[in-house]
């Protein structure tokens, strides 16, 4: 592991001072400034919801600044479209392809500026310098292959060439090695310092540490759409940027936990999916709040889909003692497991719907008399669990989609408090949510566990996870890979074994 | 990341507000101006036997929209409920007049195959996951031709019994088709049954958002499936009204079943896109399309421009949904 040895002598050809943007309820970017200089590896870091995407946005064009200036090569600019960053020379490779998928790595790379000889296309041409461009980056795959049957890896690469083939001064990657398997890192390590060699200056965006080591020239950290600051990486210990990135302190959100866990709930043995989950057992107990830590894509929402029957999967799991397959959300909520899903708006809520429809959605059975619902019995329980829960809304019968995202969030856990709920799993459970609402549903789920509730919650938000949980567990690559005592838990603990081992290692060798 | 926030509701006037809590109002409201204006243009308008003769004429393409609604309401749409009806009108009298069926014996017969129909329909659309517009036109075609190879010949010999919901009967010196009380009947259970049931409210959460319904514990591909078969029973049972009201069994009949129904469900406030809107509003759709008909015939215009008005109002409804709706 060695750091890059380049000094800062590059000339700055990026500015951005003291950029801010505000959408109508969220101040997502405020005072944040950053500096990229030729053949810089400048990698851009901060929590989910930290404002790195609103910050390139700005910067590719889609999104246009309301505060702060813009300097290329010490020039102030204005990007108002995507056409103005092309202009600049300014390329982003997005997490999502934007190839087309059924055309050759020659035509994507030159896709939307094809060279004419006369009337007819210049294949000679596209194809001859797709070749170059390819091999700049080392890449050995056919100019004639159809995208669709490369891997992402590959794909990857036609993405890096076709911005390549445009002018580019500063090379945006938003997570290039989300998609990436282990092998395929080396070879993305490589391009990125080959371009770094022609003089590219590169934002890099990445979750994963022992890459930034790796690879970055300098750290930039946001939190909360705001500037924490910007070091050389190598005058920082992984332990520091951790903190870093975490920031504050714990505020005062997080209410005592007295509770003494019970009985075993819940009890899950060689868990599998697929490539996403592997042999994950663990139990839940009556009134534990069990933390699930890691990084995004380590397999922690797939393990909660699978224990609530959204997927199918293998292993065996257990409901007090009792044998349980989870074959259907329908069979998961008979036996009183609930989900309280990650992206409330695709997979929780009836948007066009009221709030009484979809609080008492799973409830109906027991409102039902003679097949039809007792409206007096529905009012009452949605009354109650508006009161309780302090759902902010106009009435019972306003529709969801106008409220706020704590009070959906709110809307949302009172279904499964409408029922027998015994297991609640909550997959980021305060995403997107104020402070004051977060504080409210940490309220709720402590309220729960008093009476027995079992809790997973799913968190990326590391206060969070050591603020509520009574044991957390971390998971990596599919697998759980530590397990914490509420006491023997802190960031950097979690940290380094959600981002691997050997980094671990590296990162005490270097403190 | 940052969640893209939802833009700010700029202000907007209360009748956006009023016709967006209760979708039925805008519906309503033309309906009587619609009214209102016939009854200026024409003094044969305004009367009882008119008020009859219109519900008459609604009848079938009323009950076809029950089930349409109740299809569109899942986010689906059904192309094949014109050819279903005939199915079940030809079917049912044939198996009387051509096989000697006892009439009781024949009408079940004729609603069961409907009912298979739409269990195909429901089943092709979530076992297999293909659009509903495919299926349906898929199974309009078969439909069809189903109906072709069982006869081309009009059936008419049609006993008494069948003929019952074409008779009238009378309240004051009015005349009452019984088919229209039953439309009314079909209408006020499928009412009850989407807005005081389980299975109703299932329809409407499978409509917003299936994913979320299936994480709800809701079992969405029943839910679907019951939808097409119950809507299906809902052609059949417009099948045997033309039966009463034509007194034959066409095979030509209920070739634009299917755009007239959709028609008098997206008049009625339904949206295309599923989970919001009121069966009500289809019988009113259904009314609206029946009402400028009938006055423009009272009116002495000829039937192609009620055509062409009906074309403009659909249009008109739908625009004013949108925007009422891009309001936001």
């Amino acid at each position: 592991m060695t750091a890059t040895t380049a000094t800062p002598q590059g000339k700055v050809l990026l500015e951005m001072k003291d950029i801010g943007k505000s959408f109508p309820d969220v101040k997502a970017l405020q005072g944040v400034s950053l500096s990229v200089r030729e053949g810089e590896v400048l990698a851009l870091l901060g929590e989910n919801g930290a404002g790195k995407s609103t910050l390139i946005k700005i910067l590719s064009g889609a999104y246009t600044k309301d505060e702060g200036e813009i300097f290329f090569e010490g020039q102030p600019v204005t990007i108002r479209s995507p056409q103005d960053a092309q202009d600049l020379g300014i390329s982003t490779i997005y997490q999502e392809s934007n190839l087309a998928k059924d055309l050759t790595v020659a035509e994507n790379i030159f896709l939307g500026r094809l060279p004419a000889k006369g009337l007819l296309v210049d294949w000679e041409t596209v194809r001859k310098k797709s070749r170059e461009i390819l091999d700049r980056l080392g890449a050995t795959i056919s100019v004639d292959a159809i995208v669709s049957t490369l891997s992402v890896a590959e794909q990857q690469l036609v993405e890096i060439s076709k911005s390549l083939n445009r002018k580019t001064r500063i090379l945006i990657m938003d997570e290039p090695s989300a998609v990436l398997g282990e092998s395929d890192l080396e070879r993305l390590f490589q391009v990125v310092r080959s371009l770094q060699a022609e003089g590219i200056g590169i934002i890099y965006i990445s979750h994963r540490m022992r890459e930034i080591f790796e690879l970055a020239d300098e750290v930039t950290v946001l939190k909360d759409g705001r500037f924490v600051g910007t070091r050389r990486v190598a005058d920082v210990t992984m332990d520091e940027l951790v903190r870093l990135i975490i920031g504050r302190d714990l505020e005062d959100v997080f209410p005592r936990r007295e509770v003494v866990p019970g009985e075993v709930l819940l009890e899950v043995k060689n868990l599998r999916r697929a490539r996403l989950v592997h042999d994950v057992s663990f139990q839940l107990r009556a009134g534990e709040i069990l933390g699930f830590a890691g990084i995004t894509g380590s397999g922690r929402t797939e393990v909660v889909r699978a224990i609530f029957g959204a997927d199918a999967h293998g292993g065996e799991m257990r409901i007090s003692g009792k044998p349980y397959r989870a074959s259907s959300p329908t069979e998961a909520i008979r036996r009183g497991i609930a989900l309280v899903n990650e992206d409330r708006k695709a997979h929780g809520l009836f948007l066009k719907l009221d709030v009484t429809v979809n609080t008492t959605i799973a409830a109906l059975k027991g409102l039902c008399r003679a097949g039809f619902i007792q409206r007096a019995k529905e009012k009452a329980l949605v009354q109650k669990l508006i009161q309780d829960l302090r759902i902010k809304t106009p009435g019972a019968s306003s529709i969801v989609l106008n409220m706020s995202g704590g009070n959906q969030q709110k809307v949302i856990i009172s279904r499964w408090l409408a029922i027998d709920t015994r297991i609640l799993i909550m997959d980021e459970p305060t995403r997107g949510i104020d402070v004051g609402s977060k504080s409210e549903i940490y309220q709720i789920m402590n309220e729960l566990t008093k009476r027995g509730v079992g809790i997973i919650m799913i968190s990326s938000e590391l206060p969070e996870v050591l603020g509520m949980s009574d044991r957390i567990l971390v998971m990596r690559e599919g697998t759980i890979v530590g397990e914490l005592a509420r006491a023997d838990a802190s960031e950097e603990a979690i940290m380094k074994r959600a981002v691997g081992g050997d980094l671990a290692q590296g990162a005490a060798a270097r403190a | 990341m940052t969640a893209a926030p939802t833009a700010a509701a700029p202000r907007h006037s209360r009748i956006i507000d009023l016709l967006r809590g209760a979708p039925i109002l805008g519906p309503v409201a033309a309906l009587i101006l619609a009214c209102i204006f016939f009854a200026t243009q024409t003094d044969r308008f305004l009367s009882g036997a008119n008020f009859s003769l219109i519900l008459q004429q609604v009848m079938v393409v009323g009950t076809l929209a029950i089930g349409q609604e109740l299809v569109i309401l899942t986010g689906g749409i059904d192309l094949s409920n014109g050819m279903i009806m005939a199915l079940s009108s030809v079917l049912t009298t044939g198996l009387i007049a051509n096989s000697g069926v006892h009439p009781f014996l024949a009408v079940v017969l004729g609603l069961a195959v409907c009912v298979a129909f739409g269990v195909l329909n429901g089943w092709l659309t979530t076992a297999i996951g293909l659009p509903p517009f495919i299926v349906t036109l898929g199974t309009f075609n078969i439909a069809y031709a189903l109906v072709r190879i069982y006869t081309t010949a009009t059936i008419t010999s049609v006993p008494d019994s069948l003929l019952f919901f074409g008779n009238t009967f009378s309240i004051g010196s009015t005349e009452i088709t019984y088919g229209s009380i039953l439309m009314l009947v079909l209408f006020a259970i499928a009412w009850l049954v989407l807005g005081s049931t389980r299975a109703g409210r299932s329809v409407y959460a499978v409509g917003d958002n299936p994913e979320a319904a299936r994480l709800a514990g809701i079992r969405t591909s029943r839910v679907l499936v019951g939808v097409y078969a119950m809507a299906a029973l809902s052609y059949g049972i417009a099948g045997l009204l033309l039966v009463a009201r034509t007194g034959v069994g066409d095979p030509q009949a209920g070739q634009t079943g299917n755009l007239d129904s959709i028609t008098a469900v997206v008049l009625g406030g339904t949206s295309l896109l599923g989970g919001r809107g009121q069966i009500m509003g289809a019988l009113v759709g259904a009314l609206i399309v029946g009402v400028f008909r009938n006055g423009l015939q009272l009116m002495g215009v000829g039937s192609i421009y009620q055509v062409l008005i009906t074309g403009i109002l659909v249009i008109l409804a739908v625009s004013v949904d949108y925007l009422s709706h891009r309001a936001k």
